[in-house]
């Protein structure tokens, strides 16, 4: 064998949940103490349990609510199955959630392993450039400007119930947690500072953020606060503007052409 | 201990700080738990060494800390995922942030393992060992060079601990490292527990092994602690280092200097002041052996 076949040998023993490979002992020194197959079972182990505290240290409210044993079982089937891309181990658990959602397991569970996912982005996120503040508004172009998002803000629909999963464990509170009628919430998910925070928002204000990041102006933004009472939707429509510039949303306000 | 005043001023010192230098600089892996700790009270020791890739394209806390214990010292940059042996391509992305995080660090050093942890486009997240073949041999100081080049500096290699061996190996692991360096123009970053592991597990000398590398390519050394596995050594980085770990480490002070040294613990971390209290042995073992190598001088 050449070194790229002994390589792939190497890490189809080692990344294989079907146990030893044949040849074994053809590719690799054993001993009297301790054989081929032994050796390479440490690495084995290892591959697969490195990763599942990986996804353990990432989704710990998810392994709460599956338990330790049906956690384990879905998390080492998901490995097998996507194995890590990137060179930060923290990040093996990308698709967790969908696949999760894939083999049935309930939406609540799903939706807080994809609210824990989002809240992980949030944390590793670069930093912004710059951070956007009112007082550097140009007033007279502000209507047909865009917004350019933190990296750090994601933001995410789930079963409200999550929330309130979610809450149970962390002791946070959250508005739209206690309405767990509604049958999706959106939810935004930032850092500010050191830490991580998520939090419901409005319908209003859900489908304002959804197509800001999208592109829309903020005329266009604004218009989804209308209810028919002008006043009420400019007030709507500021409260949750200054909002997005106090809890420092926007990395920058970005003119437009007339 | 100290914490260094002039961060500038430690790094070259940590810089000149060659073979029989005299000078006993030590530090300690951060690590994640620590975090608070730092932010909060700083950091006691020499210089400091992160993971590299706990810091690629990201801020937020972990930056923070990055940036506050460089402005007190120097910083090594200690990667585990650039698979330098691997046959998977070298990651464009990855070493185009890890040039810009050493540039904006001013790193010390950078340094990963002679080992592979790709397969097939993925991660192992693991240090697998390499055949020491010639192949492999020509195969990892063309990557090394690469490496260098896209840096900008030597790249430090790290020395892994293991527990099997190929067959096809024509060379022994301490033959297939001065290799490797010596043909890529890299250093030597020596872990001094991987040695003792893998001479446990394969029965060799860890001192023949020290003695067979080249002095002049050996620039820092790490220290750390492993468990009995029952029919092997396992390196898990989970205990204080061992008798038989510091008694290299002398060894290795006469024959390569007092180099700059790390402490590392990765499981059932400890509090920082345990792995500050490792460091001032290291430190006072380093001063103690080269004392008396200039008390018996002619």
């Amino acid at each position: 064998m050449n070194l790229a076949e002994l390589e792939q040998y190497f890490a189809r023993a080692a990344t294989s949940g079907t146990g030893p490979l044949p040849e074994l002992d053809r590719v690799f020194v054993g001993s009297e103490r301790l054989s081929a197959t032994d050796r390479l079972a440490i690495y084995n182990r290892g591959y697969f349990y490195r990763l599942l505290d990986a996804l353990a240290s990432v989704f710990s409210q998810t392994k709460r609510l599956l338990g330790d044993s049906d956690f384990e079982r879905l998390g080492l089937a998901y490995l097998a199955r996507h194995p890590s891309d990137h060179p930060a181990v923290e990040r093996v658990g990308r698709s967790f959630a969908e696949y999760l959602r894939g083999v049935g397991t309930p939406t609540l569970v799903v939706d807080v392993a994809s609210l824990e996912w989002a809240r992980l982005s949030a944390l590793v996120a670069p930093n912004p450039a710059s951070v956007a503040t009112v007082n550097r508004i140009d007033l007279g172009a502000f209507p047909r400007a865009r917004l350019h998002f933190v990296p750090s803000l994601h933001f995410l629909e789930l079963d409200p119930r999550a929330l309130l999963a979610f809450a149970d464990a962390d002791s946070a509170t959250d508005q739209c947690a206690t309405n767990a009628a509604q049958p999706l919430c959106g939810v935004a998910v930032w850092r500010t500072r050191h830490m991580v925070v998520h939090q419901s928002l409005i319908a209003a204000e859900w489908r304002a953020l959804v197509n800001a990041a999208a592109g829309a102006t903020v005329q266009q933004i604004c218009a989804f606060f209308e209810t028919g009472s002008e006043p009420d939707a400019v007030q709507q429509a500021f409260q949750v503007l200054s909002r997005w510039f106090a809890r420092e949303w926007l990395e920058a306000v970005i003119a437009s052409e007339p | 201990m100290r914490s260094t005043a002039d961060p500038q001023q430690a790094l070259s010192e940590l810089a000149s700080a060659q073979p029989g230098s005299g000078l006993a600089c030590v530090g300690f892996g951060l690590r994640v738990p620590h975090y608070d700790s730092i932010l909060s009270h700083g950091l006691v020791a020499d210089f400091a060494e992160v993971v590299s890739e706990n810091f690629l394209g990201r801020g937020g806390r972990a930056f923070s800390v990055l940036e506050r214990v460089r402005s007190d010292m120097p910083v090594a940059l200690h990667g585990v995922s650039l698979s330098i042996g691997g046959t998977d391509p070298l990651r464009d992305t990855y070493l185009t942030e890890l040039s810009e995080l050493a540039t904006r660090i001013e790193a010390f050093s950078v340094s990963d393992h002679l080992c592979f942890g790709t397969f097939g486009g993925h991660y192992a997240h693991d240090l697998w060992p390499l055949p020491y073949t010639e192949e492999a041999i020509s195969h990892v100081v063309e990557r090394v060079q690469k490496v260098q080049d896209r840096l900008g500096r030597r790249l430090l290699l790290e020395n892994v601990s293991s527990y099997v061996e190929y067959r096809a190996s024509t060379l022994e692991e301490w033959q297939f490292l001065s290799e490797v360096v010596t043909r890529a123009d890299a250093g030597i970053l020596l872990d001094l527990n991987n040695v003792y592991v893998s001479a446990e597990n394969h029965g060799f000398s860890a001192l023949s092994y020290l003695r067979a590398l080249p002095r002049d390519r050996v620039q820092q050394i790490h220290l750390a602690g492993h468990s009995d596995a029952g029919g092997y050594l396992f390196d898990d980085h989970g205990s204080a280092v061992s008798a038989v770990v510091w008694q290299l480490y002398q060894e290795s002070i006469e024959l390569f200097g007092a180099l700059p040294t790390i402490v590392e613990w990765d499981e059932r971390l400890p509090e920082l002041s345990v792995l500050e209290a490792e460091a001032d042995h290291a430190r006072a073992l380093s001063k103690a052996r080269l004392a008396a190598r200039h008390e018996a001088a002619p």
